[in-house]
């Protein structure tokens, strides 16, 4: 991989490739350390984390779907005490020189501001504001099917951290351009899309719904039409950076977000099928530019011919 | 752990619906211990997330899996439709594995292996290990099926076993019943001193149960499922009964002392 090539600021965060592994995908980096050099991974982004610990839902999580899966984890994460105690100062030992970023949501406009407080630390390259989970009430899915909401959060984030801060949004709304724009006006660093489409599964034996939440989140290739399609409206909407992501599993995959206006991009579910790919994604992204005879990763994005 | 592309060596059926696949994964095998998984995947194929499987028994000099599965839904039909030398990704191995105590692996009491249904997989490794660890003293294997056309297992286990116990749902061979129903007789018939159990949860509730209350030491192996198999999807994870921790079943399992689980 040329690393001069593809070496990308996103909203001030520097990372090695426009290569994150997404949120709830990549656990807090370590997990995938016998399968990739973490010095090749753009970033990582943390598992969701919340104010206190939480167990997640009950029964069954994980669902295989046509091209997909659904998950209805649940936010289950160890709390943000732990995480600050426990697993930054251990991530910032064994990968010193990867870029960081926290994802993190709450309950409260206000304790999205104490959690930005609490994460404005060294160690963190970067927060993630996660108003878009959709399998739990206090995953922040309240503020991310509102504008006022949202706007709300993101103030109350920006004005507790110095970090550059990214807003992920919930593809589960009428207009995606409505709330980027909601977040861009009220200082978001950032937007990062799609969080995961709502679905459901059911069993026909049974007639009961095979997910122990009933609905989930849909992600992997049966989304990536959708994501592209979001990333490209939200790229002709506002003028901060986007993290694209939504079924990425190729360098192609990663070339057409890049096309449609995104600065960087993140390998969601594909982590779980191929645990080396945020890397693979990234050296077919270098690939891409080499045989274009192009020198920056930059030259592509938001280059669509429509 | 690693992913490794192998290569189907054969692909056979054991019954209407259990099969069984050898794979050469030789980086895979080489390191593999007995009751840890893998998570294969057919690339190009019509599934998007891995399965999981138990190893069932491996073959060190050769770089050679068994996997010994039953086909439930369009994973397991595709996997058992590969064809000889075709390939297919294998990750692992997954998980811990089963602990062995130094006075077990020194043959000094004797070890019951209990497994159900496709659950008796991983118990064949498990067998071969203690068996080749004294040859004097190899394990009780009991092992409850649902009738007479799941005994292909036998063939499997003679080799590492001093004796097997069987059960049928229906009667059809061994005794009419579940494992627990024979557990007791077991008991009072060798010294048992430990147990390893892998088979559906209701199953092992009970033998764990048993076990337990007579104050053998008791190891499970548990499922459930999950898309990435290396901790992170937190698809498997349970709360610890005496602990109080979380645990992933594919990371930090997927065996667990039996009162961790059942308590």
């Amino acid at each position: 991989m040329n690393l001069e090539r593809i070496a990308t600021d996103f909203a001030g965060i520097k990372m090695k490739t426009p290569v994150m592994g997404a949120s709830g995908t990549f656990g807090f980096g370590l997990e995938y350390k016998d399968f990739l050099d973490l010095k090749q991974v753009g970033a990582i982004i943390s598992k969701g984390i919340t104010p206190l610990p939480r167990a997640g839902n009950e029964g069954v999580r994980i669902a295989e779907t046509p091209s997909g899966m659904l998950n209805c984890i649940g936010l289950e994460n160890p709390g943000i005490d732990k995480f600050l105690s426990d697993i930054l100062p251990k991530v910032r030992q064994e990968a010193p020189d990867t870029t960081f970023i926290a994802n993190f949501s709450a309950n409260t406009v206000e304790d999205y501001g104490v959690m930005a407080a609490k994460l404005d630390v060294d160690g963190i390259d970067g927060i993630e504001v996660n108003i878009s989970c959709p399998n739990v009430k206090e995953g922040g899915i309240v503020f991310g099917t509102d504008p006022k909401a949202a706007a709300a959060v993101t103030e109350s984030v920006k004005k507790h951290t110095k970090k550059s801060v990214i807003v992920k949004l919930s593809p589960n709304v009428t207009d995606i351009t409505v709330m980027a724009k909601a977040v861009e006006d009220a200082g978001a660093d950032a937007v990062a899309l799609i969080n995961t489409l709502t679905g459901m599964v059911i069993d026909t034996r049974t007639w009961k719904p095979l997910l122990g939440n009933i609905t989930g989140g849909l992600s992997g290739p049966a989304v990536k039409p959708i994501a592209l399609r979001m990333v490209w409206q939200v790229a002709n909407t506002v003028k901060i950076p986007i993290l694209g992501l939504g079924g990425i599993c190729t360098g192609q995959d990663a070339v057409e977000f890049l096309l449609a206006g995104a600065t960087a991009v993140a390998v969601g579910a594909e982590n779980f099928v191929h645990p080396d790919a945020v890397v693979t994604v990234a050296e077919g992204i270098d690939n891409y530019l080499e045989n274009r005879g192009l020198s920056h990763v930059s030259q592509l994005v938001g280059q669509l011919k429509a | 752990m690693l992913v490794e592309n192998g290569l189907v060596c054969s692909n056979g059926i054991l019954s209407d619906d259990v099969r069984f696949m050898i794979i050469q994964a030789p980086k895979v095998v080489e390191i593999a211990q007995p009751g840890q998984f893998v998570m294969v995947k057919k690339e190009e194929g019509s599934t998007f997330l891995r399965r999981p499987f138990g190893i069932a028994d491996v073959n060190k000099a050769e770089g050679k899996l068994l996997l010994i599965y039953r086909v439930a839904g369009k994973g397991t039909k595709e996997l058992a439709n590969m064809e000889p030398s075709s390939e297919i990704s294998v990750e692992g191995p997954l998980g811990g594995g089963f602990k062995f105590a130094e006075a077990e692996l020194a043959g000094e009491g004797k070890t019951l292996l209990i497994g159900g249904g496709v659950g008796i997989a991983p118990m064949i490794y498990t067998a071969r290990h203690l068996a080749e660890a004294n040859p004097e003293n190899k394990p009780v294997f009991l092992m409850g099926v649902r009738n007479a056309d799941e005994l292909f297992w036998q063939e499997y286990l003679q080799d590492f076993t001093d004796s097997i116990e069987v059960t049928t749902d229906d009667g059809s061979a061994g005794r009419k019943g579940f494992a627990i129903d024979a557990l007791p007789d077991i008991l009072a018939k060798y010294d048992i001193k430990h147990i390893k159990i892998c088979g559906p949860t209701i199953m092992m509730e009970g033998l764990a149960k048993m076990a337990m209350e007579k104050g053998i030491e008791c190891q499970v192996s548990l499922e459930k499922r999950m898309a990435c198999g290396i901790g992170v999807c937190l698809g498997c994870t349970f709360e610890g009964k005496q602990s109080g921790k979380r645990w992933k079943i594919c990371h930090d399992g997927p065996v667990f002392p039996a009162e961790e689980v059942f308590a």
